[in-house]
């Protein structure tokens, strides 16, 4: 492990990388950092949905066919109204029907649930046993405000390029597991609207999982043991997927921890990272030290730990260990396990609008392109504003041009396997 | 089977057309049919197809109480933290004698009787043990240890066909793949390898595994790879080297994934037993042979006299509580510090400490002054009048002085396990499941534990959540003296699991007046 209390003073402060790309004249000044906020009115939402939603590409992404077939006729959709009502099992024949019904309910947006063994608006003319989830996409949730204990810059509902890190480190550690460990390929990731982001992972193989191997998967990925809370404490030596995430967090702890955010800088959070020490002369001598000099940075205080650690000869644990420990408790992703595990669970679709922001949820493949919440979304502002109906020529068309182009993968896929499944069955029959 | 059955011969008849295809049911059911092997390939079995054949009463009930038997013994076994081989060498008699199997060169007709006894009373004790979802538990868990004890005594050749006959899609690791991934291979079941190792006899002379003996075991181990849903339990444990898809696992890991599938097999049958039971009640010999087996089965737990006038001899009180303590198990000994310090207790701990101290026979007058004491003495702690407002009565109620006046039992460690862990500031809970290693490690220290190889049993228990066998283990080391010097003299040490913080408290006031 490279020094990692040796940050080169070099370095320059992190500041908001500015675009690459150029900016077209619809979006806002990349200088103001803040999202932009647009609460979109009912009349917007009709237009959006009229003109620019691209139901046919969400149609095909759900049904894995250009022929209408259960994976969609069966499939939940749930609304949410202005009003906060929530409205469940909502299912549809085809995507004109799909369509006409949103503009025609004008939700402020709409969640993708699981295929059912029956259409779910048929729900009450069977048993209820029977319905039980099919199949669903495996989904993961990533949302900066489980970030709050670490990150200073921002907190609850705001975010800015300085805690976006979190999030991009995430989604590169998830979307490498799920790509080489679990061997999925057909992943879509898409931005909530505010401030996280969602991953849908349609392989067939995916949404047949039951929820013994989705739950399987979330704590394979879930090093932190989020929902228990439970200290960290990873087993030596290290399961090649927490090796290979630490080399990526390695990278930018200096950066992103100790310069950017600089939690320990707040008296509080520097205790309770002492207290993570498992050595308790250690810990106190520390938290001693720090209240006499109030002033100290997070690279400072890392260093302090250091320095006592030697100073006072502590034995008792490896010092490493721990410092793996703190930058994994730090930086490493934190999934929502609830969301990943029950296949029942419902999730904003891609293309939505988030009512708060008016930010489109557009998707982005991260294995092309880190994505910037700040330059490449979407704003229903902007896009009514423009007066434009043609998404064509909107600052949509780059996210649903990825979109078909990852839909078109899935579904040329689904119709290979679809064949060697029926000429298995075949050969069986045989 | 059943007496149900014969009355209804003619829908088994229907039943029999239906499985044509199955040529040996229908010869099963007719009858000089008595000794083909081809029912039972196996020494052992997944147990997929019920029995059909009649049988007497009274081989129901023999039959299903020798299994019983097996499945305590294993469960008494488990419950020791005997290790694998420790166990082999106690069940090898005991199944000779109850549910022998012999090697297939036996005389076909005896190994038909035997394997035909093991699979009936295997089905009876489903009856028996599907009916709440604690018994159906601790049944999987002692059916599938006896599969794998059972597994183990057979040769290779059979453990070979046994697991071929098992559709399952395994592929084996090339030589070149597992150079490839060597050092993630070795990562992953590192720790599942130094276990095995610690079984061996040379870890009995060196006391120490070396990372070259865990290097050495690895290559010469042989690995596979299958769909990783397979593997459920070595994914999100993080046991398994994952690679696009695929789970490598290795030779000694393909039991415990066995096991799996057998558990999984076994768990779903349970259920539908139980929901097909009700049909049962027509048949009025077999409910009170099924109720005495699965009550039978209960009475293995700590049973022990608590209630308000009971154990109250007053030679507990209010002042004596704190000395008891040596006599405490760790959980006890963490609330009574807790109150001791902070002068308060929230719900849960409160809860479980006074029912503990009830259970050891501090009756309610004094555990009134007891509470009381330590909520208000000291800096900081709350004024007499708001402890009689606010909490002496929870107290009062938890002794059936109150409300529904019912007298609470201590709790036992299955219910203490089961409330929501302790946050910050809260002391109830199981230590060994929620301190954290090095937290624990140090209360372990203050026990009189030194830090060595016995501490790190204790605490590897812990992590793998064995927390009544790892309380057990600390029992057992710290009363050693006592323990040892009894065995000497030849007297009897009861040496079950510790499954109750009172009977932890009782046997450890029991040894002291030795």
């Amino acid at each position: 492990m490279p020094n990692l209390e040796n940050s080169s003073p070099g370095e320059t402060e992190m500041t908001p990388e500015p675009s690459s790309q150029p900016n077209h004249e619809l979006s806002s000044p990349v200088a103001d950092v803040s999202l932009k906020n647009y609460k979109p009115s009912t009349a917007d939402m009709v237009y959006y949905y009229e003109h620019f939603l691209p139901f046919k590409s969400i149609f095909l992404w759900l049904n894995h066919s250009q022929a209408t077939q259960t994976d969609f006729t069966m499939r939940e959709f749930a609304f949410e109204y202005k009003s906060g009502a929530y409205q469940r099992y909502n299912s549809f024949h085809s995507v004109s029907e799909f369509k006409q019904t949103v503009i025609k309910a004008q939700p402020t947006r709409f969640e993708v649930g699981a295929v059912y063994p029956v259409e779910p608006r048929m729900r009450k003319s069977v048993s209820k046993v029977l319905m039980k989830p099919q199949a669903k996409e495996f989904v993961l949730d990533i949302d900066l405000t489980d970030y709050d204990d670490v990150r200073t810059c921002c907190s609850g509902t705001g975010i800015c390029p300085k805690c976006w890190r979190f999030i991009t480190l995430a989604v590169k550690i998830v979307h490498r597991a799920l790509r080489e460990d679990f061997g999925f390929e057909h992943m879509i990731w898409v931005f909530s609207g505010r401030r996280g982001v969602h991953c849908w992972v349609s392989d067939y193989r995916a949404r047949i999982l039951d929820e013994t191997r989705r739950r399987a998967i979330v704590e394979y990925l879930d090093v932190l043991n989020v929902k228990s809370k439970k200290t960290l404490s990873l087993k030596k030596p290290y399961h090649p997927h927490v090796e290979r995430a630490f080399d990526v967090l390695r990278d930018e702890f200096v950066d992103l921890i100790l310069k950017v955010q600089d939690p320990w800088s707040i008296p509080e959070r520097a205790e309770s990272m002492a207290r993570s020490l498992p050595d308790y002369k250690l810990a106190s001598t520390l938290i001693k030290h720090w209240k006499e000099e109030p002033d100290r940075s997070s690279a400072d205080k890392w260093r302090d730990v250091d320095t006592f650690y030697q100073q006072l000869k502590i034995r008792s644990f490896d010092l490493q260990d721990w410092k793996k420990e703190t930058i994994f408790a730090t930086m490493y992703p934190r999934l929502d396990v609830e969301v990943s595990r029950q296949m029942n669970h419902l999730l904003k679709s891609p293309f939505c609008i988030h009512p708060g922001t008016g930010n489109v949820c557009v998707p982005f493949d991260p294995s092309e392109k880190e994505f910037d919440p700040f330059v490449d979304t979407a704003n229903l502002g902007s896009l009514v504003g423009s007066n434009e109906t043609d998404w064509q020529k909107t600052e949509l068309k780059n996210s649903i041009d990825l979109f078909n182009k990852f839909v078109n993968g899935l579904v040329n896929e689904e119709m290979r396997q679809k064949r060697n499944r029926e000429d298995e069955k075949e050969n069986l029959e045989f | 089977m059943f007496r149900k059955v014969k009355r209804r011969t003619d829908g088994r008849r229907n039943f029999d057309e239906i499985q044509s295809g199955h040529e040996h049911y229908r010869l099963v059911g007719s009858k000089g049919f008595k000794d083909d092997l081809s029912i039972y390939p196996h020494r052992l079995s997944f147990y997929k197809i019920p029995p059909f054949e009649e049988i007497t009463l009274e081989d129901f009930e023999t039959w299903a109480i020798d299994r019983l038997k097996v499945v305590l013994e294993i469960e008494s076994c488990l419950s020791r933290g005997k290790s694998f081989k420790d166990m082999e060498a106690i069940m090898k008699p005991v199944l000779a004698k109850l549910l022998p199997m012999n090697l297939p060169n036996r005389e076909s007709s005896s190994l038909y009787l035997e394997r035909k006894k093991d699979h009936y009373s295997h089905f009876i004790l489903r009856l028996a043990f599907c009916r709440s979802e604690e018994l159906r538990s601790r049944f999987i868990r002692a059916e599938a240890m006896l599969f794998r004890l059972r597994f183990n005594m057979m040769s290779l050749q059979e453990q070979k066909e046994f697991v071929s006959s098992i559709d399952l899609p395994w592929e084996a690791v090339t030589d070149e793949e597992k150079q490839e991934f060597q050092s993630q291979l070795i990562a992953c079941s590192y720790n599942a390898v130094r276990s095995i190792l610690t079984q061996t006899v040379e870890f009995q002379w060196s006391k120490k595994v070396t990372d070259e003996q865990i290097r050495a075991f690895v290559n010469a181990e042989k690995f596979y790879k299958i769909p990783f849903e397979f593997v459920p339990e070595l994914v999100s444990t993080r046991q398994s080297f994952l690679y696009k898809g695929k789970a490598f696992v290795a030779q000694f890991q393909q039991l415990s994934l066995i096991v799996t599938e057998f558990s999984k097999h076994l768990g779903e049958q349970l259920n539908v037993t139980m929901r097909a039971l009700p049909t049962l009640d027509e048949d009025d010999r077999l409910i009170p042979v099924l109720n005495n087996l699965s009550r039978g089965y209960a009475s293995m737990d700590y049973q022990s006299e608590f209630g308000a006038g009971e154990s109250n001899d007053g030679s507990v009180t209010a002042e004596s509580v704190p000395s008891l303590m040596k006599h405490m198990p760790l959980c006890m000994n963490h609330l009574m510090k807790g109150v001791m310090t902070e002068h308060h207790l929230k719900y849960s701990g409160r809860q479980q400490l006074s029912l503990f101290l009830k259970g050891i026979g501090l009756n309610a007058e004094e555990a009134m002054r007891f509470w009381q004491m330590q909520f208000t003495a000291g800096p900081g702690s709350m004024s007499i009048e708001r402890f009689n407002k606010d909490y002496k009565y929870t107290f009062r109620h938890n002794y059936g002085l109150e409300g529904g006046r019912i007298n609470y039992k201590p709790w036992d460690c299955r219910t203490i396990l089961s409330k929501p862990k302790p946050s910050k500031s809260e002391f109830h809970g199981c230590p060994y499941r929620d301190m954290h290693r090095d937290q624990l490690a140090n209360e372990l220290h203050k026990m009189g534990l030194d830090s060595g190889s016995r501490m790190d049993d204790v605490l590897d228990l812990s992590d793998r959540g064995e927390y009544q066998t790892a309380c057990t283990k600390v029992f057992e080391l710290t009363h050693k003296d006592r323990i040892d010097a009894m065995l000497k003299n030849g007297e009897t040490v009861d040496e079950t699991s510790i499954i109750h913080p009172n009977l932890y408290y009782s046997r450890s006031v029991y040894l002291e007046g030795k």
